[in-house]
């Protein structure tokens, strides 16, 4: 701890002369006929669930499967080791956010020869916002989609229906209205959530606005459809109609009925169950409320092979179980979360479900965070920005205006 | 005792070296040498490595293919120089320095010479309980005090509405939350200061307090003629490494509130530590660690400068 050396410097050169020594280390790649494997995967969930999916895989196929559960925290830091040393798993699960860090690092194996002798791997099996071509380099085929998750509205019925709202907001000026009426119940008491951490929010925003943030290739807020969406982004702070407080809880917030409407994914569904089974009945989720379109955010994850691996085969076969409706079932069923197929979306387990109904309906008006290497920083610089307005009272059009310039420039 | 002697007594005890050897003016260096070693491979070289990777262009999909590194000069420097957050994050290290250091020196320092006025149990006790911040896991530290701090549910703001103030936004007001995330890292760095000025204040021969008592002196004459200038090469210590500590904060803001509100808890190393492990730019994170590391050198050597001159 004292030590006179400044640590930060010894860590990042540390850092590299570990990723250079290991990088001199590498290993020669070898195919086998009938690849028995046994595989290795990296996943970011429960590894409990997973190993129990995976051991019905090698009961079909006799391909045994380790599992090794990387926190999402984790996530960015096993994967710079990886590429450095070349040493990485067979098969891994990728954050949709986390594809261009993947991508860019040459991490992923191209499989778009591969896919024609797996019919469960095609893209029409899929999601249309998770297509083939959306979510890969043009001609290639980096990585097959696996889950999905999906941002819709979230809100207190009984809450609503105390200040005579009788159903949830449909469009952006019923929206803010509606705040602005639960906002006056007293102290404390708020119409809706901003996250601030949700560089996603403003996105959505712009795409329900009818706009689109990726304009030839590049990432681009200097739109009229951004600024409508800043607006009224900041209008809910401007209006007092959500909480100030960065450290502001989600979850306490919603059940406390501070926060009676909140925009999530539905794994807020399953923390207000486990938390407040008490409110079962007093809650229930909507559609977005729609400007010129009621688009949300598609995020999930998808699963590829990593470049290196010496069990393709194997590995195409473990991809292709994953895709297939029954896996995607048995995975919803032990995980909770919403298959990519659109057989199984269809599947009676799911529509049974008034609200895994409403997921899917908005399931396909979703779209795909831009899938760019800098989106990370520009992600940042946009809340960097819209936050300095709302917090700090920053004058918003030449906020906005050096926001531009600055997203110009991390892109040239 | 003679050369021979000492040779005899040292070869009896199997300890000695070839007599070539020990004459030889090699010795001292081989006996350096493994802490030496330690030293260049993980302190020297490393830093030799980044000021190399900072004139690259190095991020990940360099990493994975060198071939796409590019030596691109001083462009990392340009750009960090250009960076406002590069600036917003030098301006907080400072508040952080200029808040911590002088609180936490002055204050260990009241609360040692406190502590040593008595050995009875409860102030062993005491000096046991001023400890345990220092040997709390940081991840228990910021758990509990976020929790402490918290707006909605924090023990805080409940105390405070018993008293009927208003909630305080400990940590979302950018303006609070530098000096809370500053009262945490003081609160757990005070344990390991204290310390080190008990054992100096221990080691003054008490004749001097009682040959003070003869000729009439009080506690604070006491204090402020004979503990504080015989302390000087503690305080100094502590001064130095604190400082050096305090340049690089890192762990509060990190774990408490992830350098927000707005950038208003980010210091130089969290900055370094965004750029190179979030957006893995490696050529620009060791750009600025360079930075960081210049400025740390210049202080310290600046600090040990008019500590010869005050020998002087």
């Amino acid at each position: 701890m004292r030590s006179a050396v400044p640590k930060h410097i010894t860590a990042i050169g540390v850092f590299a002369m570990v990723l250079w020594i290991t990088a001199c280390g590498g290993s020669s790649t070898t195919a086998t006929a009938a690849d028995k494997g046994p595989i290795q995967v990296w996943t970011m969930e429960d590894s409990a669930s997973f190993t129990a999916l995976m051991q019905n895989f090698t009961a079909q196929t006799g391909i045994p499967v380790q599992v090794e559960a990387v926190p999402w925290a984790n996530v960015n830091d096993k994967l710079t080791t990886a590429v450095a040393s070349g040493n990485g798993p067979d098969v891994m699960q990728i954050g949709l956010s986390l594809l261009p860090s993947f991508e860019s690092a040459g991490a992923l194996m191209d499989l778009s020869q591969y896919v024609s002798g797996h019919p469960a791997l095609q893209s029409s099996n899929y999601l249309g916002a998770v297509a083939s071509d959306k979510i890969n380099p043009s001609g290639k085929v980096l990585s097959v989609p696996w889950v999905s998750d999906v941002r819709i509205l979230f809100y207190r019925t009984d809450i609503l229906n105390a200040v005579g709202i009788s159903s949830p907001p449909s469009t952006w000026s019923q929206f803010h209205d509606d705040a602005a009426i639960l906002a006056q119940r007293g102290k404390g008491k708020y119409g809706y959530y901003i996250p601030q951490w949700d560089s996603a929010l403003p996105v959505e925003f712009t795409w329900e606005a009818g706009g689109n943030v990726m304009q030839n290739g590049k990432v681009t807020f200097d739109t009229p459809q951004f600024k409508a969406a800043a607006d009224f982004y900041i209008s809910f702070y401007k209006d007092k109609l959500v909480p100030t407080a960065s450290d502001f809880d989600q979850t306490q917030g919603f059940i406390s009925g501070s926060a009676p409407m909140v925009i999530s994914g539905p794994y807020l569904a399953a923390s207000i169950k486990s938390a407040a089974p008490q409110l079962d009945g007093k809650w229930n989720v909507a559609v977005l409320p729609r400007d010129q379109t009621s688009t949300s955010l598609f995020a999930g994850s998808n699963m590829g092979i990593w470049s290196k691996s010496k069990h393709v085969e194997a590995s195409l076969r473990l991809l292709d179980y994953l895709a297939q409706t029954n896996a995607q079932l048995s995975w919803y069923k032990a995980a909770n979360e919403l298959p990519t197929a659109k057989s199984a979306l269809a599947d009676s387990t799911l529509t049974s479900d008034p609200m895994v109904k409403v997921y899917t309906s908005q399931l396909q008006d979703a779209q795909l965070l831009p899938l760019v290497p800098k989106w990370d920083k520009i992600s940042q610089a946009l809340l960097d920005s819209l936050n300095s307005i709302v917090l700090k009272g920053a004058d918003e059009t030449s906020t906005l205006s050096t926001l531009n310039a600055t997203v110009s420039s991390l892109q040239t | 005792m003679t050369v021979t002697a000492a040779h005899h007594e040292a070869t009896r005890r199997g300890l000695a070296f070839p007599a070539t050897w020990r004459r030889s003016a090699l010795v001292p260096y081989v006996l350096i040498s493994p802490a030496l070693l330690c030293l260049v491979t993980f302190s020297v070289l490393s830093i030799f490595v980044a000021a190399a990777v900072s004139l690259t262009n190095l991020d990940i999909s360099g990493l994975a293919d060198y071939s796409q590194v590019r030596f691109i000069g001083l462009h990392n420097y340009q750009t960090l120089f250009g960076d406002p957050a590069f600036w917003e994050a030098l301006g907080n290290t400072a508040f952080f320095v200029a808040v911590g250091v002088p609180t936490l020196v002055i204050g260990s320092l009241a609360i040692a010479i406190a502590l040593n006025y008595s050995r009875s149990r409860f102030f062993r006790a005491l000096r046991a309980f001023y400890f345990v911040p220092a040997i709390t896991a940081i991840v228990a530290i910021s758990l509990i005090w976020g929790n402490l701090y918290n707006s909605q549910f924090g023990l805080l703001n409940w105390l405070l509405s018993l008293v009927g103030a208003g909630p305080v936004e400990w940590l979302t007001d950018p303006t609070i939350a530098k000096f809370s995330v500053a009262l945490v890292a003081i609160w757990r760095g005070s344990g390991l200061d204290i310390i080190i000025f008990l054992a100096a204040l221990q080691a003054i021969p008490p004749e001097y307090y009682e040959a003070a008592a003869v000729d009439g002196a009080g506690e604070w004459q006491k204090i402020f003629r004979i503990t504080v200038p015989l302390m000087r090469f503690a305080i100094f210590f502590v001064t130095v490494t604190t400082l050096i500590n305090w340049m690089q904060f890192f762990d509060e803001p990190y774990v408490l509130t992830q350098g927000g509100p707005v950038h208003a808890t980010t210091s130089m190393s969290l900055y370094i530590y965004q750029q190179g492990f979030r957006y893995n730019e490696f050529g620009f994170a060791s750009a600025s660690s360079i930075v960081l590391f210049a400025i740390i050198a210049a202080v310290t050597i600046l600090q040990l400068r008019a500590r010869q001159a005050d020998n002087a």
